[in-house]
């Protein structure tokens, strides 16, 4: 079995959410890795775009916002600030359970930080933490006996930034919540002194270690299939305000 | 009214739920959660419509089982979902 690896491109959060929908539409094993430009904010699929999100602000600061088709919660996609990946392939190339299919491929990410010095651990239901700390958040969806992970790896951080673009259950409590999450949330710089291209390739080869592979590119077909997607669904008010 | 709860080791889950007439009228379950397949979640939010807000625990949960069948929930469970909305009632 051959991996089809698609290298890091950056796109807009619409196409980016397009582009993983359009690979999960057939069952070749695929690993994708992608930034955002602009920087977005993404909610779960259960989620309350406007509870969640401080959409002035985002315009106000070129944010988009969408609307994923995985479950999980809201997360700040700073362009400079981390790396996304995405996972997609037949549902029989998993373990059945869902939490050992996470434990799997945030493995790959595991053994990735483990290459550039970082001690990880998987932590479930879906997230990669360093000394309790959490660095990676990940989702999965399983539709059409197809998989789709697709995480984050937070290369650097800003919360202040990040909350503010995002929205608190309760703002009195504000200040503290984003003092809890400095403790409780860091990333690669904050763990080693590497470059984002460090990061990238650790995470090229953590996730192909022991994988025949080819490194590919979109087909003008999905990017054609992509563009539909964004206007028919992403781009949309009926899917992204949808709950 | 709304009623949120982050469930402890897993989830968090908030009920937006109205009543009328002692029967449930409106309901959405929002959250950081997952569910397969996610499509789902709408039979579980319909299953509580009409529902009396003085039914039984394990009738709701029997009904939420029914909803809920073939599907999987991670993250929270059938019981946080009825101990929320005894929440929801009790306010």
């Amino acid at each position: 079995m051959k991996w089809r690896v698609l290298p890091y491109t950056e796109q807009d959060a619409f196409t980016n959410m397009a582009l993983d929908e359009v690979l999960s539409q057939n069952k070749t094993p695929t690993i994708r890795f992608y930034g955002w430009k602009p920087s977005a904010v993404s909610v779960g699929y259960f989620q309350s775009l406007e509870s969640e999100v401080n959409l002035e602000q985002c315009k106000t600061s070129n944010v988009d916002f969408i609307r994923r088709r995985t479950g999980g919660g809201a997360v700040y996609h700073d362009q400079m600030g981390e790396i996304t990946y995405s996972v997609i392939g037949d549902l029989n190339l998993f373990p059945t359970g869902i939490i050992d299919s996470y434990k799997l491929i945030c493995g790959w990410i595991v053994n990735s930080l483990d290459i550039l010095g970082i001690k990880a651990e998987f932590k479930p239901i879906n997230d990669i933490i360093v000394n309790g700390k959490k660095i990676s958040g990940n989702a999965q969806t399983r539709r059409n006996g197809v998989l789709l992970q697709h995480g984050t790896i937070l290369y650097s951080v800003d919360v202040d930034r990040m909350f503010s673009l995002l929205r608190v259950p309760d703002e009195k409590i504000k200040d503290k919540l984003i003092a809890n999450v400095k403790e409780r949330v860091t990333s690669v710089t904050q763990q080693k002194s590497v470059s984002k291209d460090e990061l990238y390739n650790a995470l090229l080869k953590g996730f192909t270690n022991g994988k025949d592979f080819e490194l590919s590119s979109f087909t003008e077909e999905e990017l054609k299939c992509a563009r539909e997607l964004v206007s028919n669904r992403y781009s949309q008010k009926e899917w992204n305000f949808m709950r | 009214m709304k009623v949120i709860e982050k469930v402890p080791n897993g989830k968090l889950i908030a009920m937006e739920v109205q009543f009328l007439q002692g029967k449930v009228s409106h309901m959405k379950i929002t959250g950081d959660f997952f569910l397969y397949p996610e499509e789902q979640i709408k039979q579980v939010e319909d299953s509580f419509l009409e529902l009396p807000v003085n039914i039984s625990d394990a009738e709701l949960s029997s009904k939420l089982q029914h909803a809920l069948k073939d599907a999987e929930l991670i993250g929270v469970s059938i019981d946080d979902l009825v101990r929320l909305f005894r929440k929801a009632v009790s306010l």
